[in-house]
């Protein structure tokens, strides 16, 4: 009898060892609670003693403390010490508004044949209504002269504006307005002294306001992003980091950092441990590409999923953001006259002079493989009309080792095109040939068209587009980035048009399903009778 | 006789028509952009007396029309922008230069303004 029951004794005996060790296993594998994700301790390491110093004072500097009377003399003065800055500057997107450094090719570019579905064309920089954002001085384009101040004043003054009226005062002999000439000069001087490096306004005052106003274009680019939270953005906010914009976009040369139209931020990505000069402009850069706890599952998605994609759950989270804009209604009048209508969010949803827009908040983003890079469909290629044109939209790959799933703003909208030749069109928008001015959307084209040396037929309409850009702004704390379930999932998963790939979770295949229960019920069914005959078949075995 | 008669009465109308076309011209004729410069000062010089908070003006020309603007100068009734004191004691020229500021950058002119 004993004999009988020491191999059972045994057997129960190693059951338990093996559940007492794996339940020790378990504790010893749970994080202590002060171990952090590796991508937070690097990211600190990276930030690490971020205070900058200086060894000038500009206020002190003669050739600054002058009675200006043009922008023109204040960049004499700039440019006396810092003597290669404007040549640098001349090689740049920022001066040249085309991608290429070859100022022949100006394929991409707002000087150049770029479009876009917002206010179309730079027109070669003859709309002078769009160079209030060139970085040039009284709106001259590239036949000016470098505007320093605009990106490194930090004193919020109107220099353009004073100096206009400094001149005219000075001019009209009238001795109360020569007194306002000499108190704006004053005013001038000390604030022409408050030089910095840019700061989020200086960089904002136009890329948060292109396409014509605050959070019309990019969505995770509006003036929330002055002086934000750490809820919109853990790196930007004041209560955190407060990165300002160069602390990413790094710059050398005055050439900064970014995505240049079909050009990527960066061909590969890198961590500074792999290589401490790596360019900072993208997430692995400081977080590497193992940034969460070492037990965390997402650290198996970072090679098909952007840090993007999770860690901005919607944009435009402050300001709302244009998502339409409808280039066939403009034109209309009331009593005559162009007007503007309001709708929600106190935004115009109409407009005489440019047509019909919606607005939207907490937008969620819509998500496409990408590589960094996105095609640009410009006004010398040609269209199918048929369908919608794609004016900008990213480039990637499910089996592109570089292309991660990212989220995007997707801009649509209706904007003029050439019937006979099949290109997007450029009509002029302001000045006296402008559309603002004549309201006729054919003279203008003319017009426009002839900036860019491209032909008309004399001939348009009107065809549905949309802009892609990237989200990679307005960063959620952690505790704000998505769920599993927000993708996982079968029904209004956020990938739902991610084809191509199977998803946990989203996808289903009924054979696989059905070879699944097979084999589950099969075998519940193949112990059952094992037991059952097992039973009935003991014959008296047992004493 | 007649025919001298009619060339005069053509020449007198012609005149009054060009005279009562330049009265209609639109718009106060101060000089606006000087106006600008006074009405700031008259923020500042209030400001520094603890009249309002900020230097910089509450109320920008772009918050009216220019028919709006026409109304309120014409009337002088200026309450809606405080600093009673500091108004009360503009001369004329310098009302009629902000007047001119305000109607040429009102919110239906070719340049509308805003105070920042």
């Amino acid at each position: 009898m004993k004999q009988r029951y020491l191999p059972k004794v045994f057997m129960a005996l190693i059951v338990i060892s093996s559940l007492l060790f794996s339940f020790q296993s378990a504790f010893a594998s749970t994080p202590k609670i002060e171990d952090e994700a590796l991508g937070r301790t690097l990211a600190r390491q990276a930030v690490k003693d971020n205070k900058r110093w200086s060894t000038i004072d500009h206020s002190k500097i003669d050739a600054l403390n002058k009675d200006f009377k043009t922008g023109e003399e204040i960049t004499k003065a700039c440019i006396s010490c810092h003597s290669e800055a404007a040549t640098q500057f001349h090689k740049t997107i920022h001066w040249t508004w085309l991608a290429s450094g070859d100022k022949k090719d100006i394929r991409y570019g707002k000087a150049g044949y770029s479009v876009n579905n917002f206010c179309i064309s730079g027109n070669a920089m003859e709309d002078k209504g769009c160079l209030s954002c060139h970085t040039s001085w009284n709106k001259k384009g590239v036949e000016g002269d470098v505007n320093c101040l605009k990106c490194h004043n930090d004193s919020g003054f109107n220099f353009n504006e004073a100096l206009g009226d400094i001149k005219a005062f000075l001019e009209d002999g009238d001795p109360d307005t020569n007194e306002i000439a000499t108190d704006l000069q004053q005013e001038v001087k000390e604030a022409v002294s408050q030089v910095t490096f840019p700061t989020r306004k200086n960089c904002g005052d136009c890329h948060f306001k292109g396409g014509g106003g605050d959070g019309v274009k990019h969505g995770d680019l509006d003036t929330s992003l002055t002086k934000p939270n750490r809820m919109l953005d853990v790196h930007m906010g004041t209560d955190g980091k407060n990165f300002t914009c160069t602390r990413c976009h790094t710059t050398v040369d005055h050439h900064i950092a970014g995505r240049i139209y079909t050009n990527p931020a960066v061909e590969t990505r890198k961590s500074l441990i792999e290589d401490d000069l790596a360019p900072k402009i993208t997430c692995v850069s400081c977080h590497s590409d193992e940034p969460h706890k070492n037990d965390s599952k997402m650290n198996d998605h970072t090679n098909v999923v952007s840090c993007q994609a999770c860690h901005i759950p919607e944009y435009a989270r402050v300001n709302p953001t244009m998502m339409w804009w409808d280039w066939t209604k403009a034109g209309k009048m009331k009593n005559g006259k162009p007007y503007i209508e309001k709708g929600p969010f106190g935004k115009p949803v109409y407009k005489s002079i440019k047509g019909e827009f919606k607005w939207e908040k907490n937008v969620k983003p819509e998500y496409f493989w990408s590589n960094g890079s996105q095609t640009s469909t410009t006004i010398n290629d040609v269209i199918d009309p048929a369908k919608v044109v794609k004016v900008s939209h990213p480039v990637g790959d499910k089996n592109d080792p570089e292309s991660r799933i990212f989220p995007f703003k997707i801009h649509r909208g209706k904007q003029p095109y050439d019937k006979v030749n099949k290109k997007l069109l450029a009509p002029m928008l302001s000045g006296e040939k402008g559309y603002w001015e004549t309201f006729d959307m054919n003279k203008a084209i003319e017009h426009g068209n002839k900036t860019l040396g491209i032909p008309y037929s004399g001939e348009f309409d009107y065809v549905e587009t949309t802009y892609a850009f990237p989200i990679t702004h307005m960063v959620a704390p952690k505790e704000n980035a998505l769920n599993c379930n927000q993708c996982h999932i079968r029904k209004n998963s956020r990938l739902a048009n991610i084809t191509g790939l199977y998803m946990p979770g989203r996808d289903k295949s009924s054979l696989m399903d059905t070879i699944g229960w097979l084999s589950v019920f099969g075998a519940l069914a193949g112990v059952l009778l094992h037991g059952i005959g097992r039973f009935f078949t003991r014959n008296g075995k047992e004493e | 006789m007649f025919k001298k008669y009619m060339s005069t009465s053509m020449v007198i109308l012609f005149l009054l028509v060009s005279f009562s076309m330049a009265f209609a011209s639109e718009g106060p004729g101060g000089n606006d952009r000087k106006g600008k410069y006074t009405y700031r000062k008259v923020y500042k010089a209030c400001a520094k007396t603890g009249g309002v908070e900020s230097a910089t003006p509450k109320i920008s020309p772009a918050d009216k029309t220019m028919g709006q603007w026409q109304e309120i100068f014409e009337n002088k009734n200026f309450d809606e922008f405080g600093c009673m004191d500091n108004w009360s004691v503009l001369p004329d020229k310098d009302i009629l230069d902000i007047y001119s500021y305000f109607y040429n950058h009102a919110s239906d002119s070719p340049s509308p303004a805003t105070c920042k």
